[in-house]
């Protein structure tokens, strides 16, 4: 076996073994764990490149099918046999990658009994699945001349295999042009989303054409990479012939799809910079126009260079075709983007691997290639010495497979994400502080709510408003603030000790500490019982019994003194916000903090003096405004946590709304 | 009058106050939002939030839910037919149908199915417009739950009725607009409204074309495509492999005594 054969083997061995990994996170702990999908991004890159490329790259199965059989092209013949196996081994390995992204992917088998002829999914799913059966019977002799086989019984299935030959051909194409066809179709129903250069009225004549030229690109390139793996001589007169034909169809392709933009009066987008013009032009030079210009150079496709140059090209160019449309022309909600994890990468990856080493598997003991890509068996050596065997040389390479694989395993175990392991979590979205800002404050006397807004020079101050220092709360800094007026409401406020009206931990001195200090998170409850903090000031171990009194009992927080014995003074008693327990445990989100404490005290008040409020006190736009969003997004750049939902700007500010607020 | 029934949305009553969205989600048994990494957020449209309240600016509010459309791309869209669109006007789920595959939710123009993507038995969720209440003979719930009486449940047509007869009496209040009247092929939940609404559609001026239609112009092709194509090679192989058995005897008659002319061997792999 060639060195370069098992290296190949041995980076797909351990693409192979982090597949297993990744497997069992993606299946036990489900889609939004291991994946970057979300709701403005539902499909990513296990459909765009396992599905819609992976049956674009196997289309190679019937356009050389079709060339030997129905067009009579018998020098190509033996180009045939590789192909098909391809195209089987990548039809199954889409049904793979499906099984992958299927949310639940047991239930595969549906479209079989429940059909829904009007989806062109359906079309997909019922072609996909018969041409997969085609294949599986074009591929079957193949597997039925092994000398394994040679009961008469079989002798007859073969010879039956045979005599279907063309039927069976005929089938592969019309159910290839139909699904080929339909993968774009697919994005028909999306004019909505999918970018103008993309989306297309006649998009399924463009993915059929461009699988055509995929296909037979993909046989060149596969002929040249068995070559080098194999050390097979390359049938170069096929592969340039078909190369030439390639270009042909690439030029085609070419020509409708700009004529397409043409025809649309599109033809303007794909000039005017924008980013997707530049992906468009890009994709368009590497995927057609470069190789199709190269191929119909005759010393360009009568060289090997040349061949891999224009085939690994078009390969390239056309899978980010797909990918293009299935994700990156795809438009978003403001805000939202996708960019496919490490765990989605590698599973594609791993998937693709386990297809390739399958078709090495049946290439080395099958007749796929007229020379027959055979295992060479060395047999084992021997100690001189003791004529002991030693481990047999065919088992070194098999060896390392092995270690590849487990070693992949290991390592993506290693480093899985804590949310592949865990599953999802609700995301941090840690509370900032309160801000000051200088505002306006208008209080139409006893009736109605004051009305408050930010400063800004130029602002049309009414008669009656006092300018005054009003608080920011915007614990996730997003901008979608509430203003605050403080010193109205103690003004409001008329007992004495009014702090604890609201505030219920009181600082010594009457000072109080802040909201955020303890509703840490703006959405999710925090634990506000510090254990190491209290283990230092109680001078370490020695201190455990101050709190945990009963030495007879485990040492858990049930068992343990309560928070108030020590720190009764802190505890404001009869203030309008829950009293935390004996043992202080959870503080509520900031958000359920912070409306629980306004919105109760706004509802009581509104049920008091229902006239005095006509525009009701404890309504959202009492406190909330977006049009301090605006404001203060004009003024100071909102942060930016990425990763933390709820910290982006929220889409209210913005006029660029796309679907799904 | 047909018995599809509809809702109308008046976001010049909406105060915002999000009654509706509690009684969504106790009807619904969402439970608690939680926010997570592919969550914009925590008020957006999700697994746990069937409808959603939009803030605009100068004291706007918009509710965002399911328009349970006439012509549903969603539903044509559904592979196995999970999604249905009931004759009494919603768009139902079936959960048992679902395979996962998530094209509802590419289809849907205006982005609102959600999927439950921190389980690994996720299902698509989105409103039903209370489905179980309506077969009570009651609203759904944040119908009744509105203490501003801007939604109005009733038959579609006499909810775009009523929405034409608030534009006709208040011209001033209301753009001239029943928003959903016609677009994408018409809605079951329509809105009139003060302030445009353009920024509920995916892509503004997307028009009024039916989205099921455009897939079914090619659907349409179908058999077209598989008599035409296997007609074409069917044919082609009978015309190429007349045409080389006739070369070949030709060659064999001027050739004939000497050698076997190589006839070619088509039925062999």
């Amino acid at each position: 076996m060639s060195k370069r054969l098992v290296v190949l083997k041995t980076v797909l061995w351990a693409l192979a073994g982090a597949l297993t990994v990744l497997t069992v996170a993606r299946f036990w702990r489900g889609l939004g764990a291991t994946t970057n999908l979300s709701d403005a991004a539902p499909w990513g890159l296990w459909i765009a490149l396992d599905v819609m490329a992976g049956v674009a790259l196997a289309a190679g199965g019937f356009v050389m099918a079709g060339t030997v059989y129905i067009f009579g092209r018998e020098k190509y013949r033996p180009l045939v046999r590789p192909a098909i196996l391809t195209a089987f081994l990548g039809y199954v390995a889409v049904a793979i990658g499906l099984l992958y992204d299927l949310g639940l992917p047991w239930h595969i088998w549906h479209p079989m009994i429940y059909w829904q002829h009007q989806s062109v999914l359906f079309e997909v799913a019922m072609c996909v699945m018969t041409y997969l059966a085609v294949l599986a019977l074009e591929f079957s002799p193949v597997v039925l001349e092994h000398p394994m086989f040679g009961h008469r019984a079989f002798r007859a299935i073969l010879r039956l295999l045979k005599s279907v030959t063309i039927p069976l051909v005929v089938a592969g194409i019309v159910l290839s042009t139909l699904h080929q066809s339909s993968l774009g179709s697919l994005f028909l129903i999306t004019p909505h989303r999918l970018h103008a250069l993309w989306y297309s009225p006649i998009i399924y004549v463009l993915f059929f054409v461009s699988a055509v030229a995929l296909g037979m690109m993909m046989v060149i390139l596969e002929g040249l990479l068995s070559g080098f793996f194999f050390r097979h001589p390359i049938r170069k007169d096929l592969l340039s012939g078909l190369g030439a034909a390639a270009g042909v169809v690439l030029t085609l392709y070419t020509v409708l799809r700009l004529g397409d933009l043409a025809g649309r009066g599109v033809l303007g987008i794909a000039l005017d910079g924008s980013w997707q013009s530049t992906v468009f032009w890009a994709e368009m030079t590497l995927s057609a126009v470069l190789p199709a210009a190269l191929l119909s150079i005759r010393r360009v496709r009568n060289s090997i260079a040349g061949l891999a140059f224009c085939s690994s090209a078009t390969v390239l160019g056309m899978v980010w075709n797909r990918l293009d449309v299935a994700i990156v022309a795809i438009s978003r909600p403001a805000g939202m983007s996708y960019f496919p994890s490490g765990m989605e990468i590698l599973v594609s990856l791993g998937v693709i691997a386990v297809a390739i080493l399958a078709f090495l598997f049946l290439a080395e003991r099958l007749r796929v290639y007229e020379e027959r890509a055979r295992v060479a068996v060395k047999s084992p050596s021997h100690d001189p010495a003791s004529l002991h065997a030693l481990t047999p040389g065919v088992m070194a390479a098999p060896r390392r497979y092995s270690l590849a694989f487990v070693a992949a395993a290991a390592a993506v175990a290693l480093i899985l994400p804590e949310r592949a392991i865990l599953g999802v979590r609700p995301s941090q979205t840690p509370v900032s502080a309160v801000r000051a800002v200088e505002g306006v404050v208008q209080t139409d006397g006893e009736v109605s709510l004051s009305q408050l807004d930010i400063f800004v020079p130029g602002l049309q101050v009414a008669a009656g408003a006092r300018r005054a220092n009003l608080m920011m709360i915007d614990g996730n800094r997003n901008n979608d603030l509430v203003l605050f007026d403080h010193a109205g409401h103690v003004a409001r406020t008329e007992s004495a000790d009014s702090c604890a009206t609201c505030h219920h931990i009181n600082m010594p001195l009457d000072q109080n500490s802040s909201c955020s200090q303890c509703h840490r998170d703006m959405y999710e409850p925090t634990d506000v019982f510090d254990h190491a903090s209290h283990v230092r000031k109680l001078g370490g171990n020695d201190g455990c019994e101050q709190c945990h009194t009963d030495s007879a009992t485990v040492k858990t927080r049930d068992t343990a003194v309560a928070c108030s014995a020590c720190h009764a003074e802190q505890v404001a008693h009869g203030s309008a916000v829950e009293e935390p327990g004996p043992r202080w445990r959870c503080a509520a989100g900031y958000m359920e903090g912070m409306h629980g404490l306004c919105i109760t005290c706004h509802e009581k008040k509104q049920r008091e003096a229902p006239h005095r409020f006509p525009q009701h006190l404890a309504r959202c736009d009492a406190c909330h405004n977006v049009d301090y969003a605006i404001r203060v997004a004009e003024m100071i750049p909102a942060k930016r946590h990425t990763g933390a939902a709820g910290l982006r700007r929220d889409q209210t500010e913005t006029d660029q709304t796309g679907p799904g607020n | 009058m047909s018995a599809a029934k509809g809702i109308l949305i008046d976001t010049t009553l909406c105060s915002g106050c999000e009654e509706c969205i509690v009684a969504c989600k106790k009807q619904n048994g969402l439970g608690q939002d939680h926010a997570w990494h592919a969550q914009q957020s925590i008020h957006d449209l999700s697994a746990t939030r069937w409808s959603t309240i939009i803030r605009r600016p100068a004291r706007h509010y918009v509710r965002n839910q399911c328009r349970h459309c006439v012509e549903p791309a969603c539903v044509s869209a559904c592979i196995v037919g999970a999604l249905q669109k009931s004759p009494e006007g919603p768009v139902v789920y079936d959960e048992d149908r679902c395979m996962g595959c998530r094209y509802c939710m590419l289809a849907c123009p205006y982005g609102i199915p959600r999927y439950d993507w921190d389980r690994n038995t996720p299902l698509v969720q989105k409103c039903k417009m209370c489905e179980p209440l309506l077969k009570e003979g009651r609203q759904p719930a944040c119908v009744e739950a509105c203490p501003e009486k801007a939604m109005l449940f009733g038959a579609r047509e006499e909810m775009i009725a009523e929405g034409h007869r608030r534009i006709e009496v208040n011209p001033g209040r209301y753009l001239p607009k029943v928003w959903g009247e016609t677009e994408f092929g018409g809605t079951s939940v329509v809105y009139v409204s003060d302030i445009s609404l353009e920024f509920l559609m995916s892509k503004p001026g997307s028009g009024d074309t039916s989205l099921p239609e455009l897939s079914w112009a090619a659907l349409r092709k179908v058999p077209g495509v598989v008599v035409g194509m296997g007609t074409l090679m069917a044919g082609t192989y009978w015309v190429i492999g007349r045409r080389m058995r006739l070369a070949a005897l030709e060659s064999e008659a001027r050739t004939a005594p000497e050698e076997d002319a190589a006839t070619p061997q088509r039925e062999e792999r």
